[in-house]
C-alpha cells in the first residue's frame, strides 16, 4: 500500500513537471487587482470577461481589494513576493513601487499607438515615465442651481473662475441661519445655520490646488525640496480654514474622510463644494434621483491664479508576474478608452486620458453628451476645457513617499480647521516632521 | 475544605497522569511558546533593525526608539491619547458596572430582564457599535446634540474636537462594558452569607454591611475587573479604524493604531515593533503600579484554602 | 431583635426595592436608547434622517430599506465568511482550552506550577505586542495570505489563558470524591475527563464559547490584517467599507449596522442563561 502511495507521489510529480511543456496552448490566468466595493468589483469583471473573449488564451480575475487599505495590502504582498499580476494603483504609492522595481516597464505600453495619454498624468521617476494614469481626474466646482435661484444669485461662470472675494461674497448670500437670515445681514445667526454656503473639502492632498492657485507649491518644481513652509502655500490653507472660522460659510470638518461631495451637494445642505470629477458618477448621479438634486458644474474659485490638479490611479503591470506579456497584453486593452467606456467613462466617474478627446468637438460630444452629465455645454466650458486650459499634476506624479507625507499633513492641519492653531503655527512647528517624511524616513 | 488524608500516589500513576497532562496541554504550550512568548521576543529583536518588510533587516541598535521619543510626529500625542482613554474608560466602566451590579444584587423583580439589557451592548460587534454611535454623534442631525438642546445647550461636534473626541469614545467603551457586571454581580453573590450574618447580629446597618463586609470582600474582583480592563483598553484600536483615523489632528491616534499604520500602511514593519514593545512596557508599569498600590486597598481572605 | 424593628426594615427594604427598580428602569432606557435610535434610523428614509428636530419614532417604518440595503450589501455572504472563521475557532478553542484546564486542576505533574504561571502570564500580555511578528511568520513564514487560517489556528492552541484558567477553576469546585470513584473502577483519565468532567462544566464551556465568540466577533485589527479581498470580508470588514464607499446614504448604513447586531444578540438569548450561572460557579476568587 505505502508503496502503491510513493509511486503514485512520483508520477504525480512527473506529471505535473511535464505540465507546462504540453499546456502552452492552455490559457494562463492573470489577477488584476482593483479597489472598490463588490458591486463596483463586478462590473470591473464583466469587463475582464469582454477581453477574455476577444483574447480566449487570457483568464483574468479581478481581486478587489478594500480601497483604504490598498496601498497597505500591496505593500506586504510585494513583500512576499505574492503581487497580483497587473492592477491599478493609488497613485500616492507609484513612485515608491517604481524605486523599489516592482513594476514593469511600460515603455511599450503606447508603442505603435496612434496617441499618448496627456503630459500632466504620466508618472514620472527622474524624469522617467513609469506609469500612465488610466483616467484624467480634476478638481472642480459643483453648485446647487436650486438655491442660486431661491438667493436670486447669477449662476457661477463655467468659464472664467471666482476670485476667492467673489466666492465668499457669494457663500455669504447663501449661508443661513434658522431665521432665514444670510451670513452677510448683522442679524445673521452663526449658531444655528441650516444651510451653507459652500464646502472647500479639505481632504489633504486636495489641498495643494489651493496652494499652486496662491502662488505657492509644496514642493519646488524638480521634486527636490520640500517647500511648504512657504507663506503663499500657509497662506492658502489658512484662507480654507478661515471659511469656517471666520466667515461661518462652510461647516466644520476634521478632513478625515474623502466626502467633500457626498456631506455637501450631494446631500442637499450646501451651495457650493469643491471636488473630484469623479464624483458626477459616484455620487451625483443618484442624489438627482433621490433628492432632486439640480447641479451645475464652474471653475475653481482661485486665490491669485485659475489652476487645478489632475489626477488618476494608473494601471500598472507588477514586475513580479510569470506572464509579463498576457499581463501587458490585457491593461493595454483596458487602457482603450472604448473598453472602459459603458462602466466608467460614459457613468461620468472617468474623464478620458487622451488629448483627442478633449479637442474634437465630435468626440468630446460622444463623451459628455448623455445623461449622465450635466448640462452638456456647461460641462464642456468648466470641465473639459478648463482641464486643457488650467490642469496641472498633482504631487504624487512627481514626488515620492507622498502616502506618508499627507497622512502627517492630515494629522498636523487637525488643529487648524478647529482654529486651535494658525496654520503658520502648524505648519512652522512640525516642519522637520513634515521633511523628514519627504526625505524618505 | 480541608482534606483529611493526604492522596497517595504511587510512580506508575504519576508517570500515566504526567503523560496525560502533557497530551492535554500540547495545544496550549504550542500556544504559549509559538504564539506568545516567542514573538514577544522577536517584537523586541525586531525592533532593533531597520526593516521594511524587504531585503536585509539592517542592525540599528535603539535608533527607533530614540527616533520615536525625539523626532516621531505622532508619538508622543499617541501615548497621551492613549492612556487618557484608557483612565477614563477603565474608570468609567468600573464604576457603572459596580453600581449596576449592586443595584442587580438586590433582591428585585425581572432582574433576569434587567441583567440582559445591561449586558446585552456587550455582545454586538463593535465596529457596528461604533459606526452605529457616530451616527448618534452627528453634529447636526444627532441624537445626543438633539438632547442638548433640548436643555437649550448649542450644537457641540463630539467625534470632530480634538477636545471631545477621546471622552466622546470613552463613553461608548463605558456603554459596552457589560461583561464587568455579570462579574461584579458574580462576587457580590459569592460574598459569604455567614459574614453578613455576624455584622447582622453585631448591630451593623445595611450601609455598613455594604462597606465592611461586601467591599473588602470584592476588592479581589475589583482588582481583577482593573487589570482586564486596563489591559483592553490600553489597547485601544477599533474607534480608530471605524471612526476617527487617529484625528482630529492626533488626539485619537491611539498608540495601536500608530503600530498599525506605520506596519502595514507604510510597511515599516521594525519601526512599528518598538511601538509595540513601548505598549508592552507602558501596559507592565501600569499593570505594576496596580499590583503594588493592590497591597494596601485589597483585601486578602486568609484562611480559606 | 424586637418585631417593630423587624417590620419597619422590612418596610425599609421594600422602598429601596422600588427605589432600585426606578434607577433601573431609568438607566436600562439610557443602555437602550442608543440602539434604538440606531434602529429607528434604519427604518426612516434619507430625507428624514436629515429633519430637524428629529423624532424618536420613524413616521413611516420602512421595513423595506432592509431589502433594499440587502441588493447592495452582501450581508449573507460575510455572514457566512465569518461564521467560517468563528465556529471552528469556537470549537477549537472550547476543546483545547477544556483540556488544558483539565490538566491543571486534576492532574498532577513536574512542572506544573511553572506552566501554570507561564499561562497566567500570557494573560498580562496585551495581543497587539504580538502582532507584527505573529503576522510575518504566518504570511511569509506559512506563506498564508489572504487566508482564514491565522485568524483560526491561534484558537486551536489553548483558547486562551483566560478561558484555561475559568475553565480550571470550574473544575476545581467539582467533588474530587466523583473521578476517585470512576479511578478505582478503573476509567482513565481521558475516559474521566469526557464521561465525568464535561457534563458538569457545561456551563462553563458555554461561557468559553461564548467569549470566544465576542472576542472574535469584535477583532477588527487582525481581519484587517489577514484578510486582502472582498470575497472574504467579514461582517466587520464588510461594515467599515460599505460605510466608506456610502457617506451619506446613512439610513442603509444604519440597516447594515442593525442587521450585524443580531447574530450576537441571538447567541447571547440562546447561552444567557448558562452564563451568569458559568460566571457564577466558577467563584472568580484567587
Amino acid at each position: 500500500m505505502r508503496k502503491f502511495t510513493t509511486l503514485l507521489l512520483a508520477m504525480l510529480m512527473i506529471f505535473a513537471m511535464a505540465v507546462p511543456a504540453y499546456a502552452a496552448e492552455e490559457p494562463v490566468t492573470i489577477t488584476y487587482s482593483y479597489w472598490g466595493t463588490p458591486d463596483e468589483a463586478a462590473s470591473v469583471q464583466a469587463v475582464a470577461d469582454k477581453f477574455h473573449e476577444e483574447y480566449p488564451n487570457i483568464i483574468v480575475e479581478v481581486m478587489a481589494i478594500p480601497n483604504e487599505e490598498y496601498t497597505a495590502k500591496l505593500n506586504t504582498m510585494a513583500a512576499g513576493g505574492n503581487l497580483p499580476d497587473c492592477g491599478i494603483m493609488n497613485e500616492n504609492g507609484v513612485l515608491d513601487f517604481a524605486s523599489k522595481g516592482l513594476l514593469a516597464d511600460i515603455s511599450e505600453m503606447y508603442a505603435g499607438a496612434d496617441a499618448m495619454p496627456l503630459d500632466s498624468i504620466t508618472f514620472k521617476s527622474e524624469g522617467k515615465p513609469v506609469a500612465y494614469s488610466a483616467a484624467n481626474e480634476i478638481l472642480f466646482m459643483y453648485y446647487n442651481k436650486d438655491m442660486f435661484d431661491a438667493a436670486g444669485l447669477e449662476y457661477p461662470s463655467a468659464t472664467e473662475a471666482m476670485t476667492w472675494d467673489e466666492f465668499i461674497e457669494t457663500a455669504k448670500l447663501l449661508t443661513l441661519d434658522k431665521n432665514g437670515k444670510n451670513a452677510a445681514d448683522p442679524e445673521f445667526d452663526p449658531e444655528n445655520i441650516v444651510q451653507y454656503g459652500c464646502v472647500v473639502d479639505n481632504w489633504t492632498w486636495q489641498l495643494e490646488v489651493f496652494a499652486l492657485s496662491n502662488g505657492g507649491r509644496w514642493f519646488s518644481e524638480d521634486g527636490k525640496e520640500c517647500t511648504i513652509n512657504d507663506p503663499a502655500v500657509i497662506e492658502s490653507i489658512q484662507k480654507v480654514a478661515d471659511l469656517t472660522l471666520v466667515e461661518h460659510v462652510m461647516p466644520y470638518n476634521a478632513g478625515l474622510e474623502d466626502n467633500g461631495i457626498q456631506r455637501s451637494i450631494a446631500t442637499g445642505n450646501v451651495a457650493m463644494a469643491t471636488g473630484g470629477a469623479w464624483n458626477v458618477g459616484t455620487c451625483l448621479n443618484s442624489a438627482r434621483d433621490d433628492i432632486g438634486l439640480n447641479y451645475g458644474v464652474a471653475r475653481l474659485p482661485m486665490m491669485e491664479r485659475s489652476v487645478t490638479i489632475c489626477t488618476g490611479g494608473p494601471q500598472v503591470v507588477f514586475s513580479q508576474t510569470k506572464h509579463p506579456a498576457e499581463a501587458m497584453e490585457f491593461i493595454k486593452w483596458y487602457m482603450k478608452e472604448e473598453n472602459s467606456w459603458d462602466s466608467l467613462i460614459a457613468t461620468g466617474i472617468w474623464m478620458p486620458i487622451l488629448e483627442k478627446y478633449y479637442t474634437d468637438p465630435e468626440l468630446t460630444a460622444k463623451w459628455i453628451e448623455n445623461p449622465n452629465f450635466p448640462d452638456a455645454e456647461e460641462y464642456k466650458a468648466a470641465v473639459v476645457d478648463y482641464a486643457m486650459e488650467c490642469a496641472e499634476s498633482t504631487c504624487w506624479y512627481y514626488i515620492p513617499h507622498t502616502n506618508d507625507f499627507i497622512n502627517l499633513l492630515r494629522s498636523v492641519l487637525g488643529p487648524v480647521w478647529t482654529g486651535e492653531q494658525t496654520a503658520e503655527q502648524a505648519i512652522t512647528e512640525n516642519f522637520d516632521a513634515l521633511n523628514d517624511v519627504f526625505l524618505g524616513f | 475544605m480541608i482534606s483529611l488524608k493526604k492522596r497517595k500516589i504511587t510512580n506508575s500513576q504519576l508517570r500515566t497522569e504526567t503523560k496525560t497532562a502533557y497530551l492535554c496541554l500540547i495545544p496550549s504550550i504550542i500556544g504559549l511558546i509559538v504564539l506568545t512568548y516567542v514573538p514577544l521576543a522577536a517584537v523586541f529583536g525586531l525592533s532593533l533593525f531597520r526593516w521594511e518588510g524587504v531585503g536585509t533587516p539592517q542592525w540599528v541598535g535603539f535608533a527607533n526608539y530614540v527616533r520615536l521619543f525625539t523626532r516621531d510626529p505622532y508619538f508622543m500625542d499617541s501615548i497621551k491619547a492613549t492612556v487618557y482613554f484608557a483612565m477614563l474608560a477603565v474608570a468609567g466602566s468600573i464604576i457603572y458596572s459596580l453600581v449596576v451590579a449592586l443595584l442587580l444584587n438586590r433582591k428585585i423583580p425581572a432582574r433576569g430582564f434587567f441583567r440582559a439589557v445591561f449586558y446585552l451592548p456587550y455582545v454586538l460587534p463593535a465596529m457596528a457599535v461604533y459606526i452605529g454611535w457616530s451616527w448618534l454623534y452627528e453634529t447636526n442631525f444627532g441624537l445626543f446634540n438633539y438632547l442638548l438642546s433640548l436643555v437649550g445647550i448649542n450644537k457641540v461636534m463630539f467625534i470632530g474636537s480634538s477636545e471631545l473626541v477621546v471622552p466622546s469614545l470613552a463613553l461608548i467603551a463605558v456603554w459596552l462594558s457589560g461583561n464587568l457586571i455579570v462579574i461584579f454581580l458574580a462576587g457580590f453573590q459569592n460574598v459569604p452569607r455567614v459574614y453578613h450574618e455576624a455584622a447582622e447580629i453585631d448591630g451593623a446597618n445595611s450601609w455598613q454591611r455594604f462597606w465592611n463586609v461586601t467591599m473588602p470582600c470584592m476588592t479581589p474582583i475589583i482588582f481583577y475587573n482593573l487589570l482586564m480592563a486596563l489591559i483592553t483598553n490600553l489597547q485601544v484600536v477599533t474607534p480608530a479604524l471605524a471612526l476617527t483615523n487617529g484625528g482630529p489632528g492626533n488626539s485619537s491616534c491611539f498608540l495601536s493604531y500608530l503600530m498599525y499604520t506605520y506596519a502595514f500602511r507604510s510597511g515599516k514593519l521594525s519601526y512599528a515593533c518598538a511601538i509595540a514593545f513601548i505598549s508592552f512596557l507602558l501596559i507592565g508599569i501600569f499593570t505594576i503600579i496596580l499590583f503594588v498600590t493592590s497591597k494596601s486597598w485589597m483585601f486578602s481572605e486568609g484562611g480559606d484554602d | 431583635m424586637n418585631k417593630s424593628s423587624f417590620k419597619s426594615r422590612k418596610r425599609q427594604e421594600k422602598a429601596a426595592n422600588i427605589a432600585t427598580v426606578i434607577i433601573l428602569l431609568i438607566l436600562s432606557a439610557m443602555v437602550m436608547l442608543p440602539i434604538w435610535w440606531i434602529f429607528r434610523s434604519s427604518l426612516m428614509s434619507n430625507g428624514e434622517l436629515f429633519e430637524w428636530p428629529p423624532s424618536f419614532l420613524p413616521k413611516r417604518w420602512l421595513f423595506s430599506n432592509y431589502a433594499k440595503t440587502l441588493e447592495f450589501y452582501p450581508f449573507w455572504h460575510y455572514f457566512k465568511n465569518t461564521m467560517t472563521i468563528i465556529v471552528p475557532s469556537v470549537i477549537g478553542g472550547t476543546v483545547t482550552a477544556t483540556l488544558g484546564g483539565y490538566a491543571f486542576a486534576r492532574l498532577r505533574f513536574p512542572g506544573k506550577k511553572f506552566l501554570f504561571s507561564l499561562c497566567i502570564g500570557s494573560m498580562l500580555l496585551p495581543t497587539m505586542v504580538t502582532l507584527i511578528p505573529l503576522y510575518i511568520m504566518w504570511t511569509r513564514g506559512f506563506g498564508l495570505i489572504d487566508s482564514y487560517a491565522p485568524l483560526i489556528l491561534p484558537y486551536f492552541c489553548g483558547g486562551g489563558a483566560f478561558n484555561i484558567f475559568l475553565i480550571r477553576q470550574f473544575i476545581s469546585t467539582i467533588p474530587r470524591e466523583l473521578d476517585e470513584a470512576a479511578t478505582i473502577d478503573g476509567a482513565g483519565q481521558f475516559r474521566i475527563l469526557v464521561s465525568i468532567i464535561v457534563p458538569a462544566i457545561k456551563s462553563a464551556m458555554i461561557v468559553v464559547a461564548l467569549l470566544l465568540f465576542i472576542q472574535m466577533w469584535n477583532d477588527l485589527l487582525q481581519q484587517i490584517i489577514y484578510i486582502n479581498t472582498d470575497e472574504k470580508f467579514t461582517i466587520a470588514i464588510g461594515l467599515s467599507q460599505f460605510k466608506g464607499s456610502l457617506k451619506s446614504d446613512w439610513s442603509a448604513i444604519m440597516c447594515a449596522t442593525c442587521m450585524s447586531f443580531v447574530p450576537g444578540i441571538i447567541f447571547y438569548l440562546i447561552g444567557q442563561k448558562y452564563f451568569v450561572e458559568g460566571i457564577v460557579m466558577t467563584g472568580m476568587k484567587n
